[in-house]
């Protein structure tokens, strides 16, 4: 804490020595006027009025009126968001009114980028930019929604349909193997880290930045390597007094086609009757006799029970509300908004939830001419109700593979409490009695605050001195009771009640001091920024279990036989880290057609080891305005063309916090008859350890066409991230098999492309916008020339990264067909254990032998996609609006494990209804896609029978509106319809082509998550 | 009026920048920083009860390398669950290779412990405390390393020898496996240093520390596994007079009641009956995997693992005392029914705490001594008097008839017979077998062993057949393979011929 007290102190220095300065005033005379629109006539309030060269200015009234002191010969610069700004000598006047023509995206607005803002025109880096309005009426309960489709390069994938949750967004591929891909978020100018949670109220955010290239990235250093995300959220509008209210109502369903097969009741007696016969035939080389099929399987037909499981669990019209609530008074010098929002989305599976109540305050604005100030304060409380969904073992697994011939209830209405376990299908929980059963919850709350106090001196300096805090306290809490079967196979109730409770807390506190000189004359324009940054984010855990409850009623750790009280190690007791930087960053612009910008940073970390906590990381990019030139003729299509390039440093130190420290762990022992105490080395002390470096360059090109009704947006990107943090596996001789290091080179590089046309025919205003990203992703080097890192599990599917191909690449046995009969096992390699129906693989390492282990395991899948895309098409309608969202993505591969439990033939499982055609002999040997039931080996493992082509296309939103005409009590009022997740083209079988369940480098594996449903909406945004 | 302004900046980035740098070291608050440990006795000490503590591990692994891949136990076949094929199961059908995760888990815990050993013993001169007691844990440390280094040449022949610890992970990729005869000479100095410094008792506050005694009696085994007879004879000998002695009934040589008894000279402690994480749960992972054979918790599931096997069963003389003790043919379920799956019930004990059994595991104990002693002098002289004198001490005890009339390769045989039966499941059969049997007379033995075992299988397989490959065993297996991870990482290693 004593740092905090620091830094508080500084900045109550630099208030006294401010306020003890002189502030010079500048002689005046008075210009008033009004400012209209050029298409209606209509008043334009908030209209920026800045006198050239300076920093003084005003801004319109909401009657578009505005007064200014200026010298006589001065010259007034009026700008708004959606007009083209203008410039106007006074030349002695003392009115001047205005029309302002409308800018579809105008080359003045100003973009949001690291510590500060820039206009678009003097960008010189790859900064996308979401336009709010392209996203439609979304019924999203995270902020991440917001992001798909909208920028090129922006990979946001939905991997799971869980209420709330936040979709993983990757910008320009997968940039680490071990500290992770996941971009910095920045909310209002702070950064909150790499995961951006699921607290905020998407319906508070004004606008989003997202910083691609390192000269965009540099300036946040150690955590700009693998892109940013820069959010701002809503501030009243300047002249305005608004009352907002937004309403949406929906209902979400897992449609139909993303469901999957599995058999039925009879279907699945069928089966396992089947599997007797064919067992004793082959084995036996006999023909059975009826009783030799065991009665529950002997008459498939009388089959009493058929359950869908997966029908069971999910939700038919599960309900998403969402209500917001905005007051915001922009009058005056002061102005402030109060937002109110509320969040309730049922999950499509049963039993759970997402709710969330929102509420921010913030109030900026000037306290006299030389001291303006902000503060903003949000908060908010959410409740989950989530269940232990994703995976084969978890709840949507076993909704597939569990029994099918058994029902959900008993006679009596109570719950069948254990379903299968018997003649070798294994035993498994009821799973709609699991989730009704169970209390698992999240309640969290978070605080997000920051606030600053900006000094205007001299004319052209500003001194903004901010600090940002955020508070988190979260409470899980999980019960199992005695009545539900074991999670694992086979494991009858009653069991061992259990609890698990978490109290999490979390405070991240930032402090900046930023300094910046402005500068404009004739042809020269200055910006200089100099900066102080230090962050320090501590977290407290304590976690409480109980075991062996006297009864399933009182589910408080108090009431548990057996309690333990601790922390582990992914929920230590306390961790925390610290950085300190200093950064710089100089614009200089000359005739507004030569652009440059260089920034430096030098940022220190607590996560590095002792001789190397310091990094530096430099960036610099140049634009060139073309279109600016004499010597390009003065073309009316032309409006802007920018040709720009960038080089810069990024860093990622996203690893454990004390990861360069050797420690002591406990290892007790027992001494004369009592516990004695006893430590051993936890880990290996790495003080060389340091930072993961990107080098990244960039090309770009920016042409806007007919006034910005067309724009076009290229962009080629190579960046090379080196010193890779990773973890590495060592000789265990060292005491541990593994340790992390700075080692191993990654190379991201790809073309983007975007196209923004918009335009006006009759009546029609049509907008689209088409974005594309192509993203190649290489390994340059691991630990040497041919090492490879290999994660996952034989039966589980292996990603492997090696030298000179993508990260990740997915591998197994590469399945060449099925062996038919007993000739074909001889002559071909050895597979030990193969009968035929078998699968029949490659013997890659061309040994002769096939061996139960990875060595004839070959690539088999390539889980990155060729290129992703996303289109937006909108249309207005006199009163109507539509807007529709299409993403997709292209040539990539799943590895369906899910299929290796139901493919897996040896009777345990129920399995897909495909599986009828599985092979049965010589004579009937199937489609091809199934193995024999007489025995599990050569078809479970890794192999590429269960990959999959993942390309598709989704229609991911469709959103009508309707507009009221405006009245003097209604500002706005509007009505909507809205489609989510509406239609998937895609020839991959599973429910999901985004599944990414294991995430990190262990890419595209599909093990079952939480479906994602479709939603439909109807909603209504009035303004008073 | 803008040098003031500069004057004024300059001083704000002054105070700004000079925020101070241990804003930025940060340890973790929850554990001991390594760096700063090993310095006070207390510190050291609880370094070597950290060591002992991983021995505990070990242990409860143990069972699969010396007892499961032997004729002693196979397993209650589970039909249900096949993933355990290439784990677990490749050790009892003899499928072991290189990539096998037991194997790989054998090498690396081994290590791992070897590590802190090496810490501990790098950090003792540096220690503030008497030299006396660090020359006690110097002992207690080099016992155990010589333990480990021993079981290791014996699993894997050569092995990398790593007595220090390494200062940066980058040292750890040059170095090589040495000859069995550098690592031998490793154990037999680490011995006798261990020898000279340890006490031969302990306080009572001090029982389960290593002694005198246990490191003599290792040295014994050693040299008799080295086929250095009269080494073998002087180092046994020298455990004759430190008071250790036969107790009277089997039984209570594994009661837990029992502990550190006056026939245990190096045991591995455990404590059950509470939750505080250093109780063993031998019969939980020995036991059948119907319910019922637990005592204390008839409803509970064993792991239908190390089960005895029918050809041990078989070998039991009649009227052998130790054989119920040792193990039990079969349980009564909860529907009262007999359920004729076999299984170990030399550490089912009673115990309060579900899951936390206070059975110690025995290493050494004065019957393995004597009949060590047996051996060696067999070897050396032939069966002596003396030599019979410590084989029928332990015959009798088990109410056994005495031998008589042997030659030198029958006693030899009876040596290993009585070896089998009286240490049954306490983890010496594989190194017994390993010893007295060369490579093809070990395959020949094994494979013996398994053809009986397929035909006649101990529990049922549900109806699925052997693969062709299991039980087959050959020379080459006597050495278990490097693990592949290792070699992948750590082209200066080389593989065990064969696999």
């Amino acid at each position: 804490m004593k740092h905090y007290y620091h830094i508080l102190k500084r900045l109550l220095l630099f208030l006294t020595i401010l306020a003890s300065a002189n502030f010079a005033y500048a002689q005046s005379q008075t210009v008033s006027g009004t400012i209209r629109s050029q298409d209606d006539n209509s008043p334009i309030p908030g209209v920026n009025v800045l006198i050239k060269g300076t920093t003084t200015g005003t801004v319109t009234d909401a009657s578009g009126f505005y007064t200014i002191s200026s010298e006589e010969g001065a010259t007034l610069v009026f700008s708004s968001i959606g007009y083209a700004s203008q410039e106007v000598p006074v030349a002695g006047r003392t009115i001047i009114d205005l029309a302002l023509a409308s800018d579809i995206q105008s080359l003045s607005e100003v973009i949001i980028v690291g510590y500060g803002s820039q206009r678009r025109a003097d960008i010189t880096s790859a900064v996308s930019v979401v336009n709010m309005e392209n996203i439609g009426d979304v019924p999203a309960s995270n902020v991440t929604r917001l992001l798909q489709g909208q920028a090129p390069g922006v990979q946001v994938r939905q991997t799971a349909g869980t209420p709330g949750k936040e979709m993983e967004v990757t910008i320009r591929g997968i940039g680490s193997l071990g500290a992770g891909s996941a971009p910095l978020y920045v909310v209002d100018g702070f950064p909150v880290g790499t995961s951006i949670g699921q607290s905020l109220n998407p319906s508070d955010i004004a606008s989003i930045s997202v910083l691609k290239d390192a000269a965009s990235t540099a300036i946040y250093g150690a955590r700009g390597s693998n892109g940013v995300i820069l959010i701002t959220t809503k501030t009243a509008k300047e002249g305005e007094l608004n009352l907002t209210f937004d309403a949406t109502y929906g209902v979400q369903n897992v449609p139909d086609s993303r469901r999957t097969k599995m058999m039925n009741g009879v279907e699945f007696a069928q089966f396992k009757h089947d599997s007797f016969v064919d067992k004793i035939r082959y084995f036996e080389k006999r023909e059975p006799s009826i009783d030799e099929v065991p009665l529950e399987f002997r008459y498939p037909e009388q089959t009493q029970y058929s359950t869908d499981w997966f029908e069971e669990i999910t939700n038919q019209n599960a309900s998403f509300q969402n209500y917001n609530v905005t007051l915001s008074a922009g009058k005056g010098d002061i102005r402030s908004l109060v937002s109110i929002g509320y969040l309730d989305q049922q999950g499509a599976i049963i039993e759970t939830g997402f709710k969330r109540f929102n509420v921010r305050a913030n109030v900026d604005g000037k306290i006299n001419n030389f001291i303006s100030m902000g503060w903003n304060i949000a908060g908010s409380n959410s409740h989950e109700k989530y269940g232990d969904t994703d995976g084969r073992d978890a709840l949507i697994g076993r909704a597939l593979w569990t029994d099918p011939r058994y029902p959900v209830y008993n006679p009596d209405g109570t719950f069948l409490n254990y379903i299968g376990g018997t003649n070798g299908v294994f035993g498994a929980v009821n799973p709609v009695q699991e989730m009704h059963e169970m209390d698992r919850n999240i309640n969290q709350t978070n605080i997000l605050t920051n606030g600053y106090l900006q000094f205007t001196f001299l004319k052209d300096f500003k001194f903004k001195s901010s600090i940002n805090a955020t508070l988190v306290n979260a409470h899980l809490k999980q019960f199992r009771p005695s009545i539900l079967a074991g999670t694992g196979f086979n494991q009858p109730p009653p069991r061992e009640a259990s609890l698990y409770e978490r109290d999490h807390e979390s405070i991240n506190i930032a402090a900046d001091q930023i300094l910046t000189y402005t500068k404009r004359l004739t042809d020269h324009s200055f910006e200089v920024m100099l900066g102080y940054s230090a962050q320090e984010a501590t977290e407290k855990n304590l976690i409480v279990t109980g075991n062996q409850f006297p009864d399933d009623i009182v589910r408080y750790a108090q009431a548990a036989v057996k309690r333990n009280i601790g922390s582990d190690s992914n929920f230590p007791a306390e961790t925390s880290w610290s950085l300190l930087a200093y950064f710089g960053r100089v614009n200089y612009s000359f005739k507004d057609k030569y652009l440059l910008s260089a920034s430096y940073r030098r940022e220190g970390s607590s996560r590095f080891g002792a001789n190397n906590k310091w990094g530096n990381f430099p960036a610099a990019s140049v634009g060139w305005r073309v279109s600016e030139e004499s010597f390009i003729p003065d073309y009316t299509w032309l409006t802007d063309l920018k040709i720009r390039a960038s080089y810069g440093v990024t860093g990622n130190n996203n690893i454990g916090n004390y990861t360069s420290l050797a420690n002591m762990l406990p290892s007790n022992y027992i001494i004369g008859n009592n516990i004695a105490n006893g430590q051993r080395l936890g880990r290996f002390g790495n003080a060389l350890l340091g930072w993961e470096q990107s080098k990244q360059t960039d090309v770009g090109l920016d042409l806007g066409l007919f006034d910005n009704r067309l724009i076009f947006t290229a962009e080629y990107y190579n960046r090379v991230t080196d010193d890779m943090l990773l973890s590495i596996d060592i000789p265990v001789i060292s005491g541990f098999t593994q340790t992390i290091s700075n080692i191993g080179k990654v190379e991201n590089k790809g073309i983007e492309l975007a196209l923004d046309y918009r335009t006006t025919v009759n009546e029609f205003n049509l907008r689209s916008n088409f974005n594309i990203s192509f993203n190649h992703n290489k390994v340059l080097e691991i630990r040497g020339e041919n090492d490879e890192i290999w994660n996952g599990g034989f039966y589980s599917v292996y990603n492997v990264s090696k030298v000179g191909r993508p990260i990740g690449m997915l591998y197994g046995f590469r399945m060449i067909g099925i062996f038919n009969t007993d000739q074909e096992i001889a002559e071909s390699p050895t597979q030990d254990g193969a009968i035929p129906g078998t699968y029949k693989y490659f013997d890659a390492n061309g040994d002769g032998v096939i061996s139960y282990d990875q060595e004839d395991m070959i690539e088999i899948g390539n889980p990155h996609p060729a290129f992703n895309w996303a289109l937006t098409l909108g249309a207005d309608y006199k009163l109507f609006d539509l807007n529709v969202l299409f993403t997709g993505a292209q040539n990539y591969d799943i590895m369906r494990n899910i299929e290796a439990t139901t493919m897996n033939m040896d009777g345990v499982f129920n399995i897909l209804q495909s599986g009828v055609n599985r092979w049965r002999s010589a004579e009937n040997p199937g489609d091809g896609r199934g193995a024999t039931s007489s025995t599990w080996k050569w078809q479970r493992e890794s192999n590429s029978r269960y990959i999959y082509d993942a390309s598709h296309i989704w229609v991911k939103n469709i959103s009508l509106g309707f507009r009221f005409p405006e009245t003097t009590a209604l500002k706005n009022a509007r009505l909507f319809l809205s489609a989510e997740n509406l239609f998937l083209l895609t020839d991959f079988p599973g429910s999901n082509p985004e599944i990414n369940r294991r995430g990190g480098v262990n890419l595209g594996v599909d093990d079952e998550a939480y479906p994602v449903p479709r939603t439909f909406s109807v909603g209504a945004n009035i303004t008073f | 009026m803008n040098k003031k302004y500069i004057t004024l900046s300059s001083i704000i980035l002054f105070f700004a920048f000079s925020c101070s740098e241990d804003f930025l070291n940060k340890t973790d608050p929850t554990v001991l920083v390594a760096s700063t440990y090993y310095q006070t006795e207390k510190q050291v000490e609880q370094a070597v009860n950290g060591v002992y503590g991983q021995l505990q591990g070990q242990i409860l692994n143990q069972w699969q390398y010396n007892e499961f891949i032997t004729d002693n136990t196979t397993l209650d076949f589970n039909v249900g669950n096949r993933g355990q094929g290439p784990a677990l199961e490749a050790i009892e059908f003899w499928q072991i290779n290189a990539s096998t995760p037991n194997i790989t888990g054998l090498y690396n815990s081994s290590y791992q412990a070897l590590a802190n050993i090496n810490t501990t013993l790098s950090k003792l001169p540096g220690a503030k405390f008497s030299d006396e007691k660090k020359q006690q844990y110097e002992g207690e440390l080099k016992f155990v390393r010589a333990y480990y280094y021993f079981h290791l040449v014996q699993y894997f022949g050569e092995v990398i020898i790593i007595t220090e610890p390494l200062a940066v992970p980058a040292e750890a990729f040059a170095f090589e496996r040495e000859p069995v005869d550098e690592v031998y000479a490793l154990v037999k100095s680490d011995l006798n240093t261990a020898i000279s410094f340890l006490p031969v008792t302990h306080t009572s506050a001090n029982l389960g520390r290593a002694t005198k005694g246990a490191a003599l009696a290792l040295l014994g085994k050693v040299h008799l596994t080295r086929k250095e007879y009269a080494e073998a004879i002087g180092a046994l000998n020298q455990v004759l007079p430190l008071g250790y002695s036969l107790l009277p009934d089997y039984a209570d040589v594994f009661d837990p009641q029992n502990k550190n008894h006056a026939e245990s000279i190096f045991d591995v402690q455990f404590q059950g009956d509470n939750l505080l994480g250093e109780h063993s749960n031998f019969i939980y992972t020995f036991a059948p995997r119907g319910a019922g054979a637990i005592i204390n918790f008839p409803s509970q599931n064993g792991g239908g693992w190390n089960t005895p096997s029918k050809d041990i069963i078989a070998a039991y003389e009649a009227g052998d005392l130790r054989k119920d003790v040792s193990l039990q043919e079969g349980y009564t379920n909860k529907d009262g029914v007999w359920v004729a799956v076999p299984f170990i019930n030399k550490y089912n004990h009673p115990h309060t705490v579900l899951g936390a059994t206070n059975d110690n595991w025995p290493v050494i104990r004065y019957a393995d001594v004597m009949l060590m002693l047996a051996e060696a002098i067999n070897e050396q002289s032939g069966p002596t008097t003396e030599a019979y004198g410590y084989l029928n001490a332990v015959r009798m005890r088990a109410n056994l008839p005495p031998l008589s009339g042997l030659n030198k390769d029958t006693f030899r045989d009876a040596v290993l017979t009585e070896r089998r039966i009286e240490l049954a499941f306490e983890n010496h059969r594989w190194f017994d077998l390993k010893r007295t049997k060369n490579p093809d007379e070990l395959a020949a033995f094994l494979n013996a062993y398994g053809v009986k075992e397929k035909s006649d299988p101990t529990t049922s397989r549900g109806g699925i057949p052997f693969s062709s490959a299991d039980f087959q065993f050959a020379p080459y297996e006597a050495l278990f393979p490097i693990p592949a991870d290792q070699r992948r990482i750590n082209s200066n290693l080389t593989q065990n011929e064969g696999y």
